[in-house]
């Protein structure tokens, strides 16, 4: 009886799992593969791939490290400033918002759940020759100033698109939080900042390495923000993607960039786990 | 009716992925638009009327109606399946000859998506996107290409009775030596546009164009095509546009990273917009666009220069995709837009160069005698023009090329 | 900033809570006072930039003029010029089957994946769930450039399916556009789906069990209306992620599957124009529906029975960002 049952029970698992794994190995692991293939391939003389192998694409990308340096430095930066706006602004609906938290978070998902690439392509309007520009142009009468098609723009536009990702999970943990510790290290006299940094911001971390994660990632191979916000002068690895692969159908060395990326992902992604679960093992206030 | 063209031009200038071509022939159109609601012609949709009312004088042309019947199609036309899918640059086609096409073939779906560059559409061919678009128009020298990756068949010339109009210079040319795959639509060139009200030197070569930008720090447009931006350094050292040379690419690269620096803006879309605000002051252009500049009293002072020490023309040409869906209305298509009366309306609308001969008949002598558009034939003898070959995917060419897009504007 | 004076420190170590006052704060703590209000200051500023856009497309959208910023009257032109568009008709019905389509598949592959993953066997398990995370991490970019590349080389012109099969080409088209983003949007669905999973009431199904409820019964009578908030937050934010999507589109569309996201973005090439602000606006308006759906529903669900999901979709999303 428990035989019969337990096979009929793995069926179901498999039916259960199959089209999931069917979707991820077709169109995930297979398409990885391909273009990991590619990657130490030869392009053909109209451009796509034609066999062979050798790793001087990898070595081309010594030369072409640019776009890389672009990307993680836009990176890096918007993730910098999304702590920094995010959290006094998690903190406060986390401890001063009360009753009214869950109106306060429905506020912060709706921009973020409405059209990724309006909101973005809005920013045009309000920093063109119409907008701040033309503001500041009147003021100062500097007709040249421009925003638009300059990396602080894109930066602008990084932060705004990707803030309530970084927001959510620090909501989370400061939600979590025990205020009474707060308040003990207030009443046994310590100041606000030595109470911020000893006790709320630790507690806070494991928000912050998250936040920080969920938002460098896809700002790293963003292409979209940069490619309006910074009128194709800001040149990202999302860009550099695009030119090998749709302009110059250099499938391989496309695919080497591409590979170059993910495997930066993955080891950022391997550095948050590892951080994470040391985190856990050390702490017993908070949760994540 | 100003009102209806105002709104036709909006709807075509929001179609998705212009492109130099397209913008160029938008901005045309807005142009024409305007012309013609000054000169309150009747209906737009009637191609032949327009230019007629257009122009008061127009050497060589019978009363238009009376030119399309004497060029009606003379072969029987077998009626076509009813559709037309269409796969070209944004707004490459006049709009009232796609209604008249429409309306003569009994086509009533006709759609029209866009690339944006010719590797765009050899990488959605390859990935397979055929079988699922009639007719389009890449650019020549892609033919080849094309042809070796089955990607569009030959076409039928018993069923482009017109074709006979195209000159002969456009003929049997190494792309497609014995014209088998390709009906040659309009041509150009790349050059240099100025603003002569701010740039005060003398920019006739592209030598030239590289020693003055300095002075122009940030007020430099470029079109975002490799193919035509590598022109300008070969050239002005004295090489083949089509050079594969690694020591010249490399001599061609330095004055591109001498460049880079000084340049607003990669742009095939809105150059003019930013030549005409003076935004750009000098760029490296194509035609299209220009002409409005020019004849606004505002930014008269607009030239475009065909530079002294050469430079590319572009040939675009119509292909039937292979495995068409609609094989009879493709070939009605092709036999249609070489109507001289049609063909000429395009060129009026697009300000390219027709290759058609009677059509040139039709075509308002300014525009023919405009040598931005319709180049002396003693420059093409001079040699100063050469044709491109799809030199795309060489390898140098491309890294030099994400080297010059990553160093823009920068300092 | 000076400590209050405190009484000396009692004997046994003091509890918070509960020996210590409470809330007691220094008379004049004007430091406090600044804090608290550039606290304040600071989020409204911050919700002040999350919302100038939407608000900028929005009011622009009904401006009775051509040029963008030159307020010269409400009108309703420029929806009405839009929603006449041939084009745009189509590019949104376009938009509107990718995005359907996308999360109906997700949803149901997805939610079948969370009920089964907790079933499998830890071999199964450890690979899946990293194939999972892949799919979130690598960016759309990658996606969409190595699918086009899979597709090339499977559907395409000289593909294997051509070369085995012998006949045409399947080539680009609604199939590829929708498995595409299928991969992200299921695991998107899964993880939702999981973490309700994980913080279900088991005691309703152990009831089920002991009053002789098949596992059958007991899945669609306790278990799935438990789900259900879950699987509709997956849906609605999968077909935002859908109806949105640019990059992936434009890499593998085939004919006549251009969406309003590459139109959008191919009109901005142009430059803004205020028909596009129209045609922005209703994306917003459409996507905003959506969420606003969504949360009616849940809540609607949540009272039914008596499940609480706090502040419904959006408490989901924060829900699965803090799991």
């Amino acid at each position: 009886m428990t035989a019969r049952v337990s096979r009929r029970s793995s069926l179901l698992t498999g039916v259960l799992l199959l089209p999931a794994s069917l979707w991820y190995l077709l169109l995930l692991v297979a398409p990885i593969i391909i273009v990991i293939v590619f990657s130490f391939g030869e392009s053909g003389p109209t451009g796509g791939y034609a066999g062979g192998f050798t790793s001087a694409n990898y070595a081309d990308l010594a030369k072409n490290v640019d776009p890389f340096l672009t990307s993680l430095r836009l990176s890096i930066v918007g993730t910098i400033l999304c702590v920094l706006v995010g959290l006094p602004l998690a903190y406060y609906i986390a401890t001063r918002a009360g009753r009214r938290k869950s109106l306060f978070i429905v506020l912060l998902v709706i921009p973020f759940w409405t059209s990724f690439l309006i909101r973005t392509y809005a920013w045009l309007t309000i920093l063109g020759p119409e907008g701040l520009a033309g503001f500041i142009g009147g003021v100062f009468g500097d007709d040249s100033w421009r925003i638009l098609g300059t990396e602080w723009a894109v930066q602008l536009g990084l932060v705004y698109g990707y803030l309530p990702l970084m927001v959510f999970p620090l909501y989370v943990t400061l939600e979590r939080m025990d205020r009474s510790l707060v308040e003990a290290s207030k009443d046994l006299g310590a100041g606000r900042w030595a109470t911020f940094r000893q006790i709320t911001f630790p507690i806070a971390l494991p928000g912050v390495i998250t936040g920080s994660i969920l938002v460098f990632i896809p700002m790293i191979g963003e292409y979209v923000i940069p490619n309006i916000l910074g009128y194709g002068r800001v040149f990202t690895v999302g860009s550099a993607l695009v030119l090998r692969f749709l302009e110059a159908r250099d499938w391989p060395v496309g695919s080497a960039q591409a590979v170059v990326l993910v495997a930066i992902m993955l080891v950022s992604v391997t550095f948050y786990v590892w951080f994470i679960n040391r985190g856990r093992r050390s702490r017993d206030v908070s949760m994540l | 009716m100003a009102d209806k063209d105002l709104e036709e031009i909006l709807r075509r200038m929001s179609q998705t992925k212009v492109n130099r071509r397209g913008f160029m022939a938008g901005g045309a159109l807005a142009g024409m638009a305007a012309f013609l609601a000054a000169c309150g012609a009747g209906k737009a949709s009637e191609a032949p009327a327009s230019v007629a009312a257009g122009t008061p004088a127009v050497p060589g042309s019978a009363a238009p109606s009376e030119a399309l019947a004497s060029v009606a199609p003379a072969f029987s036309q077998e009626p076509t399946e009813g559709h037309l899918w269409m796969y070209n640059w944004s707004d490459y086609v006049d709009a009232s000859n796609i209604e008249e096409y429409k309306k003569r073939y009994a086509v009533d779906d006709f759609t029209y998506d866009t690339y944006a560059s010719n590797e765009e559409l050899l990488t959605k061919l390859q990935a397979g996107a055929g079988g699922q678009w009639d007719v389009g128009a890449p650019t020549a020298e892609f033919t080849p290409a094309l042809v070796q990756g089955g990607f569009i068949q030959k076409i039928d010339w018993s069923k482009v009775p017109n074709a006979k109009y195209i000159d002969k210079q456009f003929k049997g040319l190494w792309w497609d030596p014995n014209d088998e795959y390709q009906l040659p639509k309009d041509w150009g060139t790349t050059g240099i546009a100025v603003r002569t009200k701010y740039v005060k030197e003398d920019v006739s070569s592209w030598k030239k164009f590289f020693e003055v930008a300095p002075n122009y720090h940030g007020k430099i447009v470029i079109v975002d095509s490799p193919g035509d931006v590598f022109v300008a350094p070969l050239k002005a050292l004295g090489y083949s546009v089509n050079s594969v040379d690694p020591t010249e690419l490399g001599k061609a690269r330095d004055l591109l990273m001498g460049l880079a620096p000084h340049v607003l803006a990669l742009d095939s879309d809105q150059y003019q917009k930013k030549l005409q605000t003076g935004e750009a002051v000098l760029g490296l252009t194509w035609t299209g666009g220009l002409d409005e500049l020019i004849q606004d009293p505002k930014t008269a002072d607009t030239k475009y220069i065909i530079p002294s020490d050469g430079t590319l023309y572009w040939l675009d040409t119509w292909v039937i995709f292979a495995s068409p869906p609609h094989p009879i209305a493709a070939h009605a298509f092709l036999n249609f837009i070489e109507e001289p009366a049609i063909q000429a309306q395009e060129t009026v609308t697009n300000a390219y160069a027709t290759p058609n001969d009677e059509a040139k008949k039709l075509i308002p002598q300014k525009i023919l005698d405009d040598p931005t558009i319709f180049v002396p034939q003693a420059i093409f003898d001079s040699g100063l023009l050469e044709s491109a070959k799809d030199v795309s995917t060489d390898k140098l060419r491309v890294d030099i090329w994400a080297e010059f897009k990553s160093k823009i504007g920068k300092a | 900033m000076t400590a209050p004076a405190t009484p000396a420190a009692p004997a046994t170590p003091l509890v918070a809570g509960r020996d210590l006052p409470r809330g007691r704060r220094p008379a004049r703590d004007r430091f406090g006072v600044l804090v608290e209000i550039w606290l304040r200051g600071h989020t409204w500023l911050v919700y002040g930039f999350l919302y100038l856009p939407i608000v900028v497309v929005v009011v622009f959208s009904f401006n009775a003029n051509t040029r963008v910023t030159n307020w010269t009257g409400f009108s309703l032109h420029w929806y009405e010029f839009v929603l006449n568009s041939k084009e745009i008709q189509r590019n949104l019905i376009n938009s509107l089957i990718v995005g359907f389509a996308t999360a109906t598949v997700s949803t149901i592959i997805g939610t079948m994946a969370a009920l089964g993953i907790q079933r499998a066997p830890k071999w199964f398990r450890l690979p899946f769930d990293a194939l999972t995370y892949v799919s979130l991490i690598v960016p759309e970019i990658v996606i969409a450039l190595s699918t086009l590349v899979f597709f090339a080389v499977t559907i395409g012109k000289n593909g294997l399916i051509s070369n085995l099969t012998g006949g045409p080409e399947i080539g680009l088209g609604y199939h590829t556009i929708v498995g595409a983003l299928s991969v992200f949007n299921i695991s998107l669905v899964l993880l939702l789906v999981q973490a309700r999973l994980a913080n279900m009431d088991r005691t309703h199904i152990e009831a089920s069990f002991d009053l002789y409820g098949t596992p059958w019964r007991t899945f669609w009578q306790i278990t799935f209306p438990q789900l259900l908030p879950a699987i509709v937050a997956g849906f609605l934010l999968s077909f935002t992620f859908a109806f949105d999507d640019y990059i992936i589109t434009s890499f593998v569309h085939g004919t006549n599957q251009t969406t309003i996201p590459l139109y959008v973005f191919g009109a901005l090439r142009k430059g803004v124009n205020p028909s596009t602000n129209a045609v922005a606006a209703l994306m917003l308006f459409i996507t905003l529906a959506i969420l606003l759906i969504g949360q009616y529903v849940l809540s609607r669900q949540a009272r039914r029975s008596g499940t609480a999901g706090p502040a419904g979709v959006a408490g989901m999303i924060v829900e699965q960002q803090g799991a």
